[in-house]
């Protein structure tokens, strides 16, 4: 798995390819250039593109371990960098009771019992206590690592300014200890839906990289990649219907996880055209909205052409 | 940097896409990467560095193609297109003028004649009725599909459309397409239309040029004039015009192409700018001479009453023949300047890097260059510096580009690497479009 990779786009399309992944010659550019500039990658695209799957590819084409920061509202520093381990630290200040009633028997008065105490180490804010975050342990990892910032358009705009601040030197201060540095500088991607928009400040800092829903090629590539029992003539016609429904107005647009899924249900009741009672009774699986469902049902001849 | 990717840049930004010198950088730091003979993959690396949003990617995917298309008919690198680039951005001329940084557009030849390129790509439009009795007479060839017979239908729309274009003009020269073969009399038909166009555009100035012959008032004097008076301005000084170096520099581009429009414009602009007092007249092919007193004396000519009849005998297909001042023709003004190679292959670098080091060089605050030219360079080096250079002392260029629009920048033409520098841009491929770039000057005035 660890085998050095050499980087160039065509490598990196064909480890793409070779791990299920159709990957178009943009993406592999844009991986490349993440690779050769160093620079943290921002994928956007409508959800159900694959986006966080190709951080995933990217940290398995390297061998080196994914680390996941997840964005929700509300996500703060304290979650996403670190913490300090209150039930440990409670632990030692316990210990330190018994300890330095020994250590300051010898003492006469306070103030030379101070001078002892000042004498012994402070581990109270050290190492041992510190919770690291995906932040965090991305930052200290002894190998380099891929640091997937998922859905980064959920955080709040505060949180935003502070990835920015670690993204732009990979180096984190925590006032007890002093600055840390990365020791090897990872390889970082973030993904958005768009929901929000995201600073120019991050934008600048990051390469882009739109991913948008698969060409009709593309896509029947895909689903040729992953169910291989389905006809050629099934997989154009159901990649057809999916791309049709896409550009119709539907509630859930169906991803790309899902056209596969459908066209896995397809091969289970074993179909062999897109007729009224198949899609009655295989479309929960490509679209999750019961008045999508009941409106393409109603007539489904306007997705086939 | 590659200057073409520079000029991508700006018109990115004319464009509203924010880009930041740090993601320029990132962008040349891209293509050191991906090298530049993949034309998806430099695509790939401008667009993840420049274009870093959903909303900016259509804009961007527009000016890509515009800037970086794959090479059409002779023209390898250039590719930009006017108006649109330079809409949003920078000084603005007034009418006809362009901002800065508006492009010329590669495109097959089109605008020469609408009516022949809708013909040949089988549009009409509904309405013009002219535009309809053309669709009528395709309708009327189209029988048959041999290749022969094809081109044979195609060549006699063209010439309908020819007659077409001929019979709009008929209405009105001052519309007639210079670049177009013109007889001697068509010309002279042409020049008639000169004085109506001057009339039109004193009229329009006559305020400012007054104003601007008698001064301004002149206030710190009027006070220090009128101390003995009281402080009533009894005395009203005006602040008369220094006289200056050159204010205006016309730069003419006297070669084949652009003769007649040169002849034109010559006889336009020299009602306005006294060659010799407050104008200076550059001819060029190759190098330029200075031909203000030839161009100061043929305008001369013209003002006096007429001593000889119009040579009759037309000595040639000259161009120029039929723009006459006083009886002396364009084309003899141009033949009698020393010093001037009218068969040389026009070279806009040279002409440029020969008036950045001579005294006429335009500069100050208040001097105008005006370019007359299609700058077709013949593939000679166009050196843009020596514009930039030029424009950058004078307080403005004006460009009148004797060609349709559709036409800038094409095959030879360097023109893409000059309008950034220039201040206006005109379209000058009929008469009207040469009084718009005298006018234009004269607002400089």
């Amino acid at each position: 798995m660890s085998k050095p990779l050499a980087i160039t786009p065509e490598a990196i399309e064909a480890a793409f390819q070779e791990r299920g992944f159709v990957c178009t010659g943009e993406v592999a550019t844009t991986l490349f250039l993440a690779e050769t500039l160093g620079k943290p990658l921002l994928l956007e695209g409508p959800p159900g593109v694959g986006k966080t799957e190709i951080a995933k590819l990217w940290a398995e084409v390297h061998g080196s371990d994914l680390i996941r920061l997840q964005c929700y509202e509300g996500l703060d520093e304290a979650k996403a960098l670190y913490e300090w381990s209150y039930g440990k630290q409670i632990l030692y200040a316990q210990l330190l009771r018994d300890k330095t009633g020994d250590l300051l028997s010898g003492a006469a008065d306070l103030r030379s019992a101070m001078a002892m105490l000042r004498g012994e180490a402070d581990g109270f804010f050290s190492r041992d206590f510190l919770l690291p975050r995906p932040l965090l342990s991305a930052i200290t990892s002894e190998k380099p690592v891929v640091l997937l910032v998922d859905e980064v358009d959920r955080s709040d705009e505060e949180f935003e300014a502070f990835l920015l601040e670690v993204l732009s030197d990979y180096q984190v201060s925590i006032p007890e200890l002093g600055t840390v540095h990365a020791r090897h500088r990872p390889r970082v991607v973030l993904t958005s839906n768009d929901t929000r928009d995201l600073s120019d400040a991050l934008r600048r800092r990051c390469l882009y990289l739109y991913v948008d829903y698969p060409s009709f090629e593309d896509e029947i590539r895909i689903v040729e990649s992953r169910v291989p029992g389905l006809s050629v003539a099934l997989t154009e016609r159901l990649v057809r219907f999916a791309q049709s429904l896409r550009k119709a107005d539907v509630k859930k647009a169906p991803a790309i996880a899902e056209v596969v899924d459908w066209a896995l249900a397809l091969v289970a009741v074993g179909a062999d055209g897109l007729s009224a009672s198949v899609l009655r009774r295989t479309l929960g699986v490509l679209l999750k909205n019961r008045e999508d469902v009941e409106r393409v049902l109603a007539d489904p001849s306007r997705f086939r052409t | 940097m590659i200057p073409a990717v520079a000029r991508f840049v700006d018109a990115l930004r004319d464009e509203g896409v924010p880009v930041s010198p740090a993601e320029v950088l990132d962008a040349a730091r891209a293509l050191d990467a991906v090298g530049l003979e993949d034309r998806a993959r430099f695509r790939a690396a401008l667009r993840a560095t420049l274009a870093k949003g959903r909303a900016h990617l259509p804009r961007f995917d527009r000016l890509f193609d515009r800037f970086f298309a794959a090479p059409a008919r002779g023209s390898a690198r250039r590719g930009e297109k006017p108006g649109e680039a330079g809409a949003g951005g920078a000084r603005a001329g007034g009418e006809g003028g362009e901002a800065k940084r508006s492009r010329p557009r590669e495109e097959p030849r089109r605008g020469a004649c609408p009516a022949r390129d809708r013909a040949r790509e089988g549009k009409t439009g509904a309405g013009d009725e002219r535009r309809e009795r053309l669709r009528r007479a395709i309708a009327r060839l189209g029988e048959g599909d041999s290749r022969r017979e094809g081109r044979l239908r195609r060549v006699r729309v063209e010439r309908e459309a020819h007659a077409e274009a001929r019979g709009a003009v008929e209405r009105d020269p001052s519309r007639r397409d210079l670049t177009r073969p013109m007889t001697t009399d068509e010309e002279r038909r042409v020049a008639r239309e000169v004085p109506r166009l001057v009339r039109e555009i004193r009229l329009r100035a006559g305020r400012r040029l007054a104003r601007a012959r008698r001064g301004r008032l002149w206030i710190r004097r009027l006070f220090r004039e009128n101390i003995s008076l009281g402080g009533i301005p009894f005395v009203l000084p005006f602040r008369r015009r220094r006289p200056r170096r050159p204010r205006v520099v016309l730069l003419v581009d006297v070669s084949y192409s652009t003769a007649r429009a040169a002849g034109y414009f010559l006889a336009m602009a020299t009602e306005f700018v006294v060659a010799g007092r407050d104008a200076r007249v550059l001819a060029f092919v190759d190098r330029p001479v200075d031909a203000t007193r030839a161009v100061a004396a043929w305008a001369r000519r013209g003002r006096r009453p007429a001593t000889q009849a119009p040579r009759s005998a037309p000595r040639g297909r000259r161009r120029g023949e039929g723009i006459e001042s006083g009886g002396l023709s364009f084309a003899d003004l141009l033949e009698s300047l020393p010093g001037l190679n009218l068969a040389a292959p026009s070279d806009y670098g040279r002409a440029f890097h020969a008036l950045l080091h001579s005294h006429l060089r335009p500069g100050g605050r208040d001097s105008v260059l005006v370019v007359l030219g299609d700058a077709r360079t013949n593939r000679f080096d166009p050196l843009p510096w020596a514009v930039e250079e030029v424009s950058r002392r004078a307080r403005a260029v004006l460009w009148l580009v004797p060609e349709p629009r559709s036409r800038w920048g094409t095959a030879d033409s360097a023109l893409a690497d000059y309008l950034p520098y220039a201040d206006v841009v005109v379209e000058a491929r009929d008469l009207a479009g040469l009084a718009r770039g005298v006018a234009e000057l004269v607002r400089r005035l």
